[in-house]
């Protein structure tokens, strides 16, 4: 059972850095917007040009 | 605006084409069709032919059927990238976009009718595909854009042209707007309860490690663990997204008051604390878990309610968005197109047909018939020359003027309509402070409760004490009884102002439900303000047309509506010693001769002998000292809507009266032909006041409609008061309503709406007070434990605001009904 004192704090290190993720997100307004995205997926053939600099920009 | 097309049309078979853009009716005979999702469909304007086939040009047509609200109608005329020109300008990206690298920069731009996903799609897709835009996030709650552009490949103009073209003017954001506000609060109560959240799953895993490990004897070192983990965990998520309450509740006990977060900050601080000592000294049970998720949902609570309050708050803004893109200066050096950051007080500016006024200011040169109907509702052009003051807003319909800036920004008469609107959105309601008061003591029971209820089971079971006391405390928190009030008439005013009725004192909505009686106003109100010069008879060898310029000089010191007939013959010669009589006339003195326009009563003082009118109607006669020169004959067409109020009301059985300055056989004719059996003509303001104050000692609770300003004491001993406003008055009127719009189908719908706003608060009220009494006695008891308590409070407050929610969203609705209405055969004269 000693596994445990090892894996508990490690989860508790993931979900600080799961935190730091959102707060990540949330600065940079990724939930600004929660309609449109769903839009998007629904969308066969967006224009492949605007798609890469878009990526590019968020990465 | 769109429901005066409408009405075109009597025949109902009319209203039955919708436009495939906009879903407004097409007006009969108008043959425009574009191409909507493969198929040809009718469309009801230019504006509407073009965005539908843009559209479709773009490959884009999807846009129709993801779409899940209509667009509002777009305007005749589009706006193109010359239009942005100004934009381009340096000052413009210094003064409203922040450079992130070298070429790159990021702004924010506000945008007109967003208001679906779709929109948003549609933006993305064919604004996004510009070369110069690096990103595009369309925010639909916020009706704004924040927009990366490298300006060096796409000129800002192109991106505000596209936008434009589509139908989404958009429009350059103030640095210092209230929306980055609410955005940073919304994003910090966003990340507080994703914490909580996430800590709520991890402490609550660890105790229930502890639960079961406790019937398989678990060993000691590990239980122990167990605690000490959830105590790592529990008390920097407690402290960080608790902080908005320790904080409130600091702030209301700073100041000497009860606030509603005082229980609720002192249950959590409690609970963690008591739980750390515990641990501390491991004496057994702690209430880490109990206090991460009563913070979560408290949470969850609060952030559904910021952002419903927030959504109600973004009223109409159509008002701020209106000031021009660019302008186009005159200096020494020439004329030079600015966007509105380059402008001061001072300034010259050129100004022609078709566009837009940007700042308060008087025409140097020229003149041009300028369009107010942003300020006042009124859609007929004024004729305004060299000398005369504009206000920022106006559209020129004709004409060209040289300006002089007087007031910039802030200072103009627009800015005072937006500051006041915010102002009523800010108003705390009589109800809202009564419900503050009541929470206020509500909270100081609430805590004598808890304090009485821990130590009688200190008394029974000492292991018990802490988690009832504190399932005391979060039970019931009047939150929900505090919330009832405002966030129904936040709804309601947002839905109202959707309408055009502007509320001063949100109080009124309360009132409307209990009116008996409504005393109307004839001029101004059932009729349209701005009559019409029907005829003119000349006496003796007088000169129809300089009759007409006379008396259009004259009328120019009147600020009775009666006197808007002649402002189309002023033609700007000066007029000395004017004077406007209440009731009666005007006088003044032109080229050295006094002259008098007015009713006869007053002509006849001045040329002293009776004079009678030449026939029936409403006549005016104008006189100098030698005797009669002509006679006027005005007419006043019915305001839009005014049949259907009148019928609306008697069907509701509110009794009506007509009370009129205007004659007699004129108020009489209104009235037979609206079905209003209670009429007096020829009052005066006070005798209106008099009729009003004899109802309500009769003890009827009255409403007066009337306009602004020649009613204004009348309104002020209204119990409710609703005015039609002009102009600079809509700032200046003191009524509780004011209908902004040209017709007066528009009150219709707020006394429609008025009883379910009512129903609501009462409702909201008796749930909130229901609950929190209910679930005392339980607490109390022992039966409730804290999380399922923080869990009903935080259910309590969600049901209040969508409970409330429901009157905003159907007073928007209620729009298409009364268009329906309109559509059908007009039964009153008109």
């Amino acid at each position: 059972m000693s596994i445990i004192y090892v894996l508990i704090p490690l989860s508790i290190i993931l979900m600080i850095l799961a935190i730091g993720f959102f707060f990540w997100a949330v600065k940079n307004n990724q939930f600004d917007d929660l309609d449109t995205p769903a839009l998007d997926v629904l969308d066969d053939d967006p224009p492949a040009r605007n798609r890469n600099e878009t990526s590019d920009d968020q990465a | 605006m769109s429901a005066v097309l409408s009405n075109d049309g009597p025949d109902p078979a009319a209203a039955s084409i919708a436009c495939g853009h906009c879903g407004e009716p097409v007006p009969q005979g108008l043959k425009l069709y574009a191409k909507v999702a493969g198929e040809s469909q009718p469309m009801c304007c230019n504006g509407c032919q073009t965005i539908a086939t843009l559209i479709d040009g773009a490959g884009l047509g999807r846009y129709y059927d993801f779409r899940d609200a209509l667009p509002q109608r777009p305007d005749e005329t589009i706006q193109s990238q010359e239009d942005f020109l100004a934009w381009d300008r340096n000052a413009v990206l210094d003064h409203h976009a922040r450079r992130i690298r070298p070429g790159q920069v990021e702004l924010a731009l506000v945008l007109e009718n967003v208001h679906c996903a779709a929109c948003s799609w549609l933006i993305r897709r064919f604004v996004g595909e510009l070369p110069g835009v690096e990103s595009l996030q369309v925010d639909i709650a916020d009706g704004r854009a924040m927009l990366r552009l490298n300006p060096e490949r796409t000129p800002l103009s192109e991106v505000a042209a596209r936008l434009a073209s589509l139908g989404y003017g958009p429009h350059l954001d103030t640095p210092e707007a209230g929306q980055d506000r609410d955005r940073d609060q919304r994003h910090e109560m966003l990340k507080a309860l994703v914490v909580a959240g996430l800590g709520m799953m991890q402490v609550m895993s660890f105790a229930l490690a502890g639960y079961i490990g406790a019937m398989q004897d678990i060993d000691a070192t590990s239980e122990r663990f167990f605690q000490l983990i959830s105590m790592v965990v529990a008390v920097p998520v407690a402290l960080y997204s608790g902080r908005i309450f320790y904080r409130s509740a600091w702030r209301t006990l700073k100041s000497g008051r009860m606030g509603m977060d005082v229980p609720v900050a002192l249950a959590m601080l409690l609970a963690l604390l008591s739980s750390i000592v515990i641990t501390w000294l491991d004496a057994g049970e702690t209430y880490f878990d109990s206090v991460v998720m009563f913070i979560f949902f408290l949470l969850l609570g609060r952030y559904a309610v910021l952002v419903a309050r927030q959504k109600a708050g973004r009223l109409h803004s159509a008002l701020a968005r209106a000031l021009p893109t660019q302008v186009r200066r005159l200096s020494q050096k020439g004329s030079e197109l600015v966007s509105m950051v380059e402008l001061q007080v001072g300034d010259r500016l050129q100004i022609s047909t078709g566009e837009t006024i940007a700042a308060d200011g008087t025409i140097l040169k020229g003149h041009a018939r300028i369009d107010e109907s942003l300020l006042s509702g009124e859609s007929i052009p004024s004729k305004r020359q060299a000398g005369d003051a504009v206000m920022a807003g106006s559209l020129i319909r004709d004409g060209q003027i040289e300006l002089r800036i007087d007031q910039l920004g802030q200072n103009t008469t627009l800015s005072g309509i937006v500051r006041l609107l915010d102002q009523a959105r800010q108003f705390r309601p009589r109800m809202a402070q009564l419900a503050d008061r009541v929470a206020g003591v509500f909270v100081t029971v609430v805590l004598s409760a808890a304090a009485v209820t821990g130590l009688i089971w200190w008394q029974i079971d000492a292991t018990h004490a802490l988690p009832v006391a504190l399932a005391v405390l979060v039970v019931s928190c009047p939150c929900a009884l505090a919330l009832g009030t405002p966030v129904a008439l936040a709804s309601a005013t947002r839905g109202l102002a959707r309408l055009g009725i502007l509320i001063h004192r949100p109080d009124a909505l309360e009132a409307l439900p209990r009116l008996t009686h409504l005393v109307l106003d004839k001029t101004g109100t059932l009729t349209q303000s701005r009559p019409e010069l029907i005829e003119t008879r000349v006496i003796g060898d007088m000169d129809p047309s300089r009759a007409r310029r006379l008396a259009g000089r004259l009328e120019r010191v009147s600020r009775h509506p009666l006197g808007l007939a002649f402002s189309p013959f002023d033609d700007g010669a000066p007029v000395t010693d004017g004077l406007s009589v209440t009731a009666s006339g005007v006088s003044g003195v032109i080229e050295g001769q006094a002259y008098r326009l007015g009713k006869a009563g007053f002509i006849e003082t001045m040329i002293g002998e009776p004079v009678t009118e030449p026939g029936q109607g409403q006549w005016l006669a104008l006189a100098n000292e030698q005797g009669l020169l002509a006679w006027f004959l005005l007419d006043l067409p019915l305001r839009q809507g005014a049949a259907e109020l009148v019928q609306q009301l008697q069907a509701s059985g509110k009794t009506l009266w007509l009370a009129s300055g205007d004659r007699f056989a004129n108020v009489e004719a209104l009235a037979t032909s609206l079905g209003i059996q209670n009429y007096h003509a020829e009052l005066s303001p006070e005798e209106k006041l008099a009729l009003m104050r004899k109802l309500q000692a009769e003890g009827a609770t009255v409403a007066m409609i009337g306009d602004g300003i020649n009613d204004a004491p009348v309104l002020a001993g209204a119990d409710v008061s609703m005015a039609l406003a002009e102009g600079a008055d809509i700032a200046r009127t003191q009524a509780d309503l004011v209908v902004t719009g040209p017709g007066l189908d528009r009150l219709g719908s707020a006394l429609a709406l008025a009883p379910r706003v009512r129903r609501t608060i009462i409702q909201n009220l008796s749930w909130a007070l229901g609950y929190n009494l209910l679930a005392l006695p339980f607490a109390m008891a022992g039966l409730i434990p804290p999380w399922l308590a923080a869990i009903g409070m935080s259910a309590s407050s969600l049901i209040v605001v969508l409970n409330a929610r429901r009157l905003g969203n159907e007073s928007t609705k209620a729009q298409s009904p009364s268009r329906m209405m309109l559509a059908s055969p007009p039964a009153g004269p008109s």
